[in-house]
């Protein structure tokens, strides 16, 4: 075999390199590695129009998750609660900035950038609005993988609940639930988002880079 | 089994399309972002950014993590002894969480990425197999470090009572999200593809050694 095998009916596995035919797989199927195990590529089920609803609902519960007041303590007969974005206010305020970023990048701005992401993209191939600039745009959605710590957050929350408990009155608010459904909306966005899928109509769509290497 | 290695192509990292090698860096014929066909420097990268960790990982130990003044008397607390609190007052579950997410899981992640970095660069009893799975385990792991962090902002912001309870972060907050992120980005920048390459290679030279071994005054048997 030479350089002119062609890539497309190919398919490398992205954790240990071994080649192997591209398999046809219907909704719901995926292939593994036979060496190392890793998923090559997965086809998923009703993608565009699962990820299409869980960003738009995950985007709606947005607002209330970050302006709810999560929980509140009460002690002394002192009462004082706290939404997400409460959290952010009070850090900067005492002047706790990198935790204030931290917890603003990780729990806030990442997970709406990645459901505002995958609400674009299945937007645009729900309704056929394809452009070039998705290419890039998809690409970078990719960058934030690993970014979104929203359940780590959630645990953080249960931690804290539990620390506080002990000691004083807690209550909990109607925050807590808006904060667990978006987490549940972002994660399950970002699981319906079939990328092979995606990414195999994209290059469909915009494959005039292929015809030049066929032609060079 | 053949690797796209051998076949002079090479996976976008972004977009997972076979490009046939050409120029390094590579654009992608799907997505045209630019890329290298394995992690460039991957292992001096994981090792900076593990020594990096490991050095911000000490002053996170040391330093109070959180400060709960009581009555305007301050009380420090570091991550280990937070847990210590945690089992003298019986929270056993939390104390396990806390302890696996804020002390295991760094230690685990920065000591199992030199084991990792060390085996791919000398080939001594190197499993890919498993170590590709270790090394995957280590990626999930990640971002769960950042447990304690979110505690300590949740208990600044909720735990406000003005001069009767107030909590503070302490100064080790900050070297601990440091190590954190660091680990994260050490575990980013290993490649597992390179276990794969070197045991590959690691097989060609041996065989090689074993023909070589083999061959003078009689022939080289052909072996598979």
């Amino acid at each position: 075999m030479n350089n002119n095998t062609n890539t497309s009916l190919l398919v490398a596995c992205q954790q240990c390199d071994a080649l192997y035919d591209r398999p046809q797989l219907k909704q719901g199927q995926l292939a593994k590695c036979n060496r190392c195990g890793s998923t090559l590529i997965e086809r998923k089920v009703d993608s565009i129009e699962r990820s299409f609803n869980w960003s738009l609902a995950g985007l709606l519960l947005m607002l209330p998750a970050i302006l709810l007041p999560i929980m509140g303590v009460t002690l002394a007969g002192q009462f004082h609660q706290a939404s997400l974005f409460d959290c952010i206010l009070v850090l900067i305020d005492r002047g706790f900035f990198m935790i204030a970023c931290l917890v603003f990048l990780f729990a806030i701005a990442v997970p709406i950038v990645r459901l505002a992401g995958a609400l674009y993209i299945s937007y645009s191939f729900k309704f056929n609005k394809l452009k070039p600039s998705l290419l890039n745009f998809f690409r970078a959605y990719h960058h934030l993988d690993n970014w979104a710590m929203l359940n780590v957050f959630m645990l953080g929350i249960v931690v804290s609940m539990y620390k506080l408990i002990d000691d004083t009155e807690l209550s909990v608010n109607l925050g807590l639930l808006a904060f667990i459904l978006w987490l549940i909306c972002s994660t399950m966005s970002a699981v319906a988002l079939d990328q092979d899928y995606i990414w195999d109509k994209l290059e469909q769509a915009f494959s005039k880079d292929e015809a030049q290497d066929e032609n060079s | 089994m053949k690797t796209a290695k051998q076949l002079e192509l090479t996976l976008c990292p972004k977009c997972h399309k076979l490009n046939s090698l050409k120029a390094e860096p590579q654009q992608c014929s799907r997505c045209n972002g630019m890329f290298y066909q394995r992690k460039r420097n991957s292992l001096q990268y994981t090792l900076a950014w593990n020594f990096a960790a490991l050095l911000a990982f000490i002053p996170a130990n040391l330093y109070p993590i959180m400060i709960v003044y009581q009555l305007g008397i301050g009380d420090e607390a570091t991550i280990l002894s937070g847990i210590g609190e945690f089992i003298d007052h019986g929270l056993y579950p939390i104390a396990v969480i806390i302890f696996t997410a804020s002390i295991i899981v760094p230690l685990l992640k920065i000591i199992g990425l030199f084991v990792l970095v060390y085996k791919v660069h000398t080939g001594i009893r190197l499993k890919p197999d498993k170590h590709s799975k270790f090394y995957h385990m280590l990626e999930v792991l990640g971002p769960w470090s950042m447990l304690d962090v979110f505690v300590v902002a949740l208990m600044v912001t909720v735990v406000e009572l003005g001069f009767v309870t107030s909590v503070a972060a302490g100064p080790a907050i900050n070297y601990f999200t440091i190590t954190v992120i660091f680990t994260m980005f050490a575990a980013n920048s290993f490649d597992p593809r390179l276990l794969w390459d070197k045991k590959a290679d690691n097989k060609i030279a041996t065989q090689a050694l074993l023909l070589s071994e083999n061959s003078p005054g009689t022939l080289p048997e052909e072996k598979g």
